[in-house]
């Protein structure tokens, strides 16, 4: 058997093939934005005559799409109309008020997905606690609904004030226009995110009926496609969450299929430090352009309950919202920064070197590219001082010029700053780890986990040029490189497990809640769970639930989550979910309430998995014959490393991974693969593990 | 360019790393707060000070807390400068011997201590929902005196050998109303100083004591030679621009804001002393928060990548007169002074605008509403719902205001409705845009907001309103309009409708509604330039009315095919 994985980005499309024994096989091709689906085909073609993939063997393709993402992005998603409370048209466009750049007067609010005039009133209230206050009114439905269809709408959202408690008017709304324009996709918020706040809801089920119709038309075009070459095989698509669920499912619940393409990666982090027996990893991402971090733990990547898409990048992201459209869904918690390889070094009027935010990205890219590129970049600093070979990267198919690399440093950098030009090149290089130390911490000393309890997980095409100096800077002692890590959120998508998430707003003070009514809300989202996972041909053995509570302090506007054991719910049970959300509020924010405080329930949730056996691990990776130029091809065998001015150059032999045993051996010393380059700093020891891991622990 | 003599990759990682650990001790503060005006209306700051109490890093919070520390600091060192020892925690709020600027804010000072050297002080402000006196949430603007405004607490250690004062922690239980979330953002505070100060120490760790300590000094240098670099490359001049508050609850006089700004080489001069006397009602400023406004203004024409220290407070300024509205003295109130300090903010935008016509926004509406209803539930448990009120950014050099967003000064968040509706007797009935409202211009300014309470849940409770804009509209620039005026209505659309005074405090019972109509934001620009296409635009989404397009922007629409008609319109505006 033999599981695809399809990672498609706004460049290239990464094709990943695996069977039952890990033999890996990973194609790049350049992506067909007008119809990414020829792209992915022609790749899978090609693995098929390559003969590293057979069209009877597959059981699954596993699919990360970024078709969502740009529609909201280039603002290409369906005409949609929106149906609110009377005296609530303008929640969609009045937000939170917030805005994320500090004294900036240039500042643009993102425009509303839904237009002021798309958006109708209807006349009805329901209060906090479920009763009808004002009945619906028919007349005003049918008044609403026709304006919109006039308008031409092809998808209408329909979200009343308090429907999280009482869904009674959205069915009412949604039976009608299902009824009298059946050609209309609907999407109501008791059924996207029955979840308390206004804006939150209306935001997310609007941006569910922004790109609904856009997610089926891609997929059903996609299946069509992937059956006309032979392949029969389920396409499971990528959640933001890092769970998956099948193309049905995905065309139904659009929201959940958002920025899901870096969460592969983690993904892939998380279940491969299962294997190793290392459950608690901060995953490192670095790119071009970006860098991104996750906590791992327990084995279990931390998730987040909110995130905006298109607000672009910031570590401040966690406190400055309203720069992009909220999604109130469970996302991988990505802490994203503006640092890359292609991030360009500049000298500010006090004469501070600084890194980024300005990158030079893929094109012209670093000034040694030869693409025309004239500012230092990370990469650049990385050629000067030894780390990155000088001549050519990519095995060979991207020649480069570390000549050019050394002028554009030293004109630019070294000589206004009055400094050498290798230490020009170690402060890039140290500022800009210690710019993604912050992402570290982000998600570590910032909800009170300390990074040395923590194993770093590189990956990326820089990630593990920096991962050793990074982890250094961060006192972690452990880092793990897997194979093939340039490409490596595309063999994240080989490890997922089908998975669906569910909310139901619960707010009540735990001693007095009715738990017979928590039990019966439970039950009802467990066989809504059961039955989407059965739909998609899981038998109830293979199912697994996990409930959580929601839990906080009265006041506080944010909330833990709790797993829930199996079993009744009764006092004591919840007796002891309360101490485990004090203990984890001790953990996570330093105190716990010093009173008798009522600790309340806000949200429940749970989580459904589908665990099939076709669902394998391979234990190693085996990547085909290597690509490009091996190190007999070179003469340069050893060369010259720059470590900061208190160690100087050392020469340093430049090796493959092939090359390493499961005898730790010392550095300094630099690994150069395919994709990307490992450097061994001298306080290093580096390794290879059973799985073909590159391991250092630093001393 | 280049200063060769400071170490320019050293400079750029402290920077980093110190503005990295105020930003870590806001996201302590966003986390463990319990108050919504904290977590979500980020209304409190973060600070590290050098061991003489010069700010060097300052997080990412509330922009108008600019300038908020250095007098505090000073305050607390005044006090305790021979008596401060590890293990010690400061606290003040008072505007008089604390260098507050109203009650509600509490500050929090830990001194960092490496072995027995004085480093420095991780330092947080904190809006607190109630501070005792006589109106719930202490943001009345009807109190004549600093003593009717809550608890008063000068320069005071709360905390000694890591111990907590239990008479200061017992007399404020006492004295507020709702003591779980005041203590709780307290020691919120407290947890994000003790964050500051672990992070303080890691980098004595990494760079030593004394070399930190010089590299500290230095960051301050490099921030203020990039502000006066910054300033030398805008236009020297004089400018005066003033505006006016409708009254001060007691007196019906129009409160006078004037601004003088003096820009000369790399320093800028700000005169306040043309304003209006101190005022009876609880709206006036401290000289701190006066200057903490106008440092917040300065900041929005310059270089964002400025760190946020001292070295950006040395080349401005400051004229200031005790006894004026803008430097008010003992014992004048000033809960309610968050609408000045608004009012204060557009003074200074108005003297900037004129320095810098391309680049600034005309006047926007920013926080003029407070509305505070307040009592006791049916359980004879204390409710307070307090709710700051914002719309729009006034019309801009190249484009429109933004519509529905906090204050350039302070980034507030609105509450859910659905979140208020569970924790208070009231059930909010509207919240939208009110067309016709944005002042005309080229670049329109942005809508006013509408906003209903009504009383459901209990007999009866309080309304403390405190509003203004309803005599002096949001000024345009450039010819672009004044925005429209905001209102208040008691019981609208019924028999008992009245309109209740702008600063006002009233009994509601229960069934009544309150209705807070916020003012449109200026237009910037001849509204006779504003393009056909985008005043159409406007009307499709009823945000400007058929009638207004041709009142206010000489536009005429073809109401039956909703196209410009092109020629009426050439005509009209010829």
């Amino acid at each position: 058997m033999q599981t695809v994985g399809v990672d498609v980005g706004g460049t290239f499309t990464d094709i990943s093939v695996v069977d039952e024994d890990g033999k890996l096989s990973i194609l790049k091709v350049l992506s067909t934005p007008n119809d990414f689906s020829e792209a992915i085909c022609s790749g899978i073609e090609q693995e098929i005559q390559t003969g590293n993939l057979a069209q009877n063997q597959v059981s699954s393709v596993v699919h990360a799409a970024t078709v969502a993402t740009n529609a909201i992005i280039t603002r290409t998603g369906s005409k949609v109309g929106l149906i609110t409370t009377e005296g609530f048209r303008d929640i969609l466009e009045i937000g939170r008020l917030r805005y994320p750049r500090l004294y900036d007067m240039e500042w643009e609010k993102p425009a509303p997905l839904v237009p002021r005039y798309l958006r109708r009133e209807v006349k009805e209230r329901v209060d906090y606690a479920g009763n009808v206050v004002t009945p619906v009114d028919k007349g005003s439905i049918a008044i609403a609904a026709q304006s919109l269809v006039d308008f031409g709408v092809d998808s209408i959202a329909i979200v009343l004030i308090n429907s999280y408690a009482n869904p009674v008017h959205e069915e009412i709304i949604q039976d009608y226009i299902a009824r009298e324009f059946p050609a209309i996709n609907i999407s109501a918020s008791y059924k996207v995110l029955p979840e308390v706040k206004e804006y939150e809801r209306t935001s997310t089920t609007v941006i569910n009926a922004y790109v609904k119709p856009a997610i089926e038309h891609y997929l059903t075009n996609l299946e069509g496609k992937l059956k006309s070459i032979g392949i029969e095989a389920p396409i499971m698509v990528m959640q933001s969450s890092g769970g998956t669920v099948q193309s049905k499912t995905a065309k139904e619940h659009a929201v959940h299929s958002i920025e899901s393409g870096p969460a592969a990666g983690v993904v892939g982090a998380a279940m491969f430090g299962k294997q190793l027996g290392i459950s608690n990893l901060i995953s490192f991402d670095m790119g071009g352009t970006t860098a991104k971090t996750c906590l791992i733990e327990d084995g279990e990547p931390r998730h987040t309950s909110e995130y905006e898409v298109g607000g672009g990048i910031s570590i401040g992201h966690r406190l400055l919202k309203g720069g992009g459209y909220l999604l109130r869904v469970p996302a991988i918690d990505l802490a994203e920064i503006g640092a890359g390889g292609g991030s360009i070094a500049w000298i500010d009027r006090g004469g501070a070197m600084r890194v980024g935010p300005h990158s030079a990205g893929a094109d012209p890219g670093p000034a040694c590219y030869l693409r025309g590129g004239t500012e230092p970049t990370v990469t650049d600093a990385n050629v000067v001082l030894g780390y990155l070979n000088s001549k050519y990267l990519v095995g060979g198919e991207l020649p480069i010029d570390g000549d050019l690399a050394v002028s554009v440093l030293k004109k630019k950098i070294a000589e206004p700053l009055n400094l050498s030009i290798e230490d020009a090149a170690f402060g890039i290089h140290t500022i800009v780890n210690a710019n993604m130390v912050r992402a570290v911490r982000a998600v570590s000393t910032e909800i009170g986990r300390d990074p040395r309890d923590f194993t770093l997980f590189a990956f990326g095409g820089s990630g593990p040029v920096h991962a050793g100096s990074l982890a250094d800077e961060a006192k972690i002692a452990q880092v793990i490189i897997p194979p093939a890590p340039g490409v490596f959120s595309s063999l994240g998508l080989l490890f997922t497990t089908v998975e669906h998430q569910y909310v139901q707003t619960f707010w009540r003070d735990t001693d007095t809640a009715e738990l017979s009514e928590l039990a019966r809300i439970f039950q009802r989202i467990q066989d809504e769970a059961s039955e989407t996972l059965r739909s998609e041909g899981f038998k109830p053995e293979e199912m697994e639930f996990q409930r959580f509570v929601d839990l906080r302090y009265p006041g506080q506007t944010s909330e833990l989550s709790i797993p829930v054991p199996s079993g009744v719910i009764d006092k004591q049970v919840v007796t002891n979910l309360v101490e485990e959300f004090n203990k984890e509020h001790e953990k996570s924010y330093g105190f716990r309430s010093e009173e008798e405080e009522i600790v309340e329930f806000v949200n429940l949730r749970l989580r459904g998995r589908g665990l099939a056996d076709n669902n394998f691990t391979p234990s190693k990776f085996v990547t085909g014959a290597s690509k490009g130029k091996t190190k007999q091809d070179d003469a340069q065998a050893d060369r010259r490393v720059y470590f900061g001015s208190k160690i100087g150059w050392i020469t340093s032999p430049v090796l493959q991974r092939g090359h390493l045993s499961q005898e730790n051996i010392s550095g300094p010393l630099v690994i150069e693969e395919y994709d990307t380059t490992v450097v061994v700093g001298p306080n290093m020891y580096v390794r290879t593990d059973d799985a073909n891991n590159i391991r250092l622990t630093l001393v | 360019m280049a200063n060769v003599r400071r170490d320019p990759v050293l400079l750029e990682l402290l920077k980093n790393g110190l503005t990295a650990i105020a930003d870590e001790m806001a996201v302590t503060i966003v986390r463990t707060a319990r108050s919504f005006v904290i977590k979500e209306s980020l209304d409190f700051s973060t600070g590290l000070m050098d061991s003489d109490g010069a700010l060097i890093a300052q997080g990412l919070c509330l922009p108008l807390h600019m300038g908020s520390f250095p007098p505090t600091m000073r305050a607390i060192l005044d006090d305790y400068g021979d008596d401060i020892r590890p293990g010690d925690v400061f606290a003040c709020n008072d505007p008089y011997l604390g260098g507050g600027t109203h009650l509600p804010d509490i500050y929090v000072f830990k001194p960092v201590f490496y072995g027995d050297q004085l480093l420095g002080y991780a330092a947080a402000i904190g809006h607190q929902t109630d501070i005792g006196g006589r109106v719930a949430g202490g943001n009345a603007c009807d109190n004549t005196e600093i003593f009717q405004e809550g608890v008063r607490i000068p320069p005071l250690k709360i905390f000694e050998n890591d111990k907590p004062s239990e008479i200061f922690f017992k007399l404020m239980r006492t004295n507020v109303r709702v003591p779980q979330k005041v203590l709780g953002d307290i020691n919120s505070q407290i947890a994000a100083c003790r964050r500051g100060e672990r992070g303080f120490l890691e980098l004595v760790e990494r760079y030593g004591f004394e070399n930190l300590k010089a590299q500290m000094k230095d960051l301050l240098d490099y921030s203020e030679e990039l502000t006066r670099a910054e300033l030398s490359s805008l236009p020297d001049g004089e400018w005066e621009f003033e505006d006016f508050m409708d009254d001060d609850g007691f007196d019906p006089d129009p409160i006078r804001l004037h601004c003088k700004l003096t820009k000369k080489k790399d320093e800028i001069l700000i005169d306040f002393r043309e304003s209006s006397k101190q005022v009876k009602g609880s709206i006036n400023m401290t000289e701190g928060f006066s200057k903490s406004a106008a440092y917040a203004c300065i900041r929005s024409v310059m270089d964002p990548s400025i760190p946020n220290n001292d070295g950006f407070f040395r080349p401005i300024k400051f004229l200031s007169e005790p006894g004026n509205f803008l430097h008010c003295t003992f014992p004048a109130p000033v809960a309610a002074r968050g609408v000045s300090a608004m009012r204060t903010t557009e003074v200074v935008w108005g003297a900037l605008a004129q320095m810098l016509p391309h680049k600034v926004f005309a006047c926007g509406v920013q926080g003029d509403f407070g509305v505070t209803i307040f009592g006791y539930d049916t359980d004879n448990k204390p409710f307070i719902s307090l709710e700051f009120l914002f719309s729009s950014w006034g019309g801009r050099p190249t484009k429109d205001g933004i519509e529905g967003v906090s204050s350039l000064a302070v980034n507030y968040a609105n509450t859910p409705i659905e979140v208020i509706e569970r924790e208070n007797p009231i059930r909010i009935e509207r919240y939208g845009f009110r067309p016709d409202t944005g002042g005309a211009g080229k670049f329109r300014g942005g809508l006013g907001i509408i906003r209903d309470y009504r009383l459901t849940g209990v007999e009866e409770a309080n309304l403390l309103i405190r509003s203004d804009r309803q005599k002096f509209q949001p000024y345009g620039l450039q010819n672009g309009k004044p925005g429209a005026f905001a209102g208040n209505v008691m019981n609208p659309d019924t028999e008992e409708t009245y309109v209740p005074p702008s600063k006002h405090m009233l009994t509601l019972k229960r069934g009544d509604v309150y209705r807070a109509l916020l003012a449109g934001a200026g237009g910037w620009g001849d509204p006779k330039e504003r393009d056909p296409e985008s005043v159409l635009d406007d009307v499709l989404n009823e945000k400007v009315s058929l009638a207004g397009a041709k009142d206010d922007y000489a536009v005429v629409i073809d109401g039956a095919t909703w196209t410009v008609d092109v020629d009426a319109t050439k005509k009209l505006r010829s």
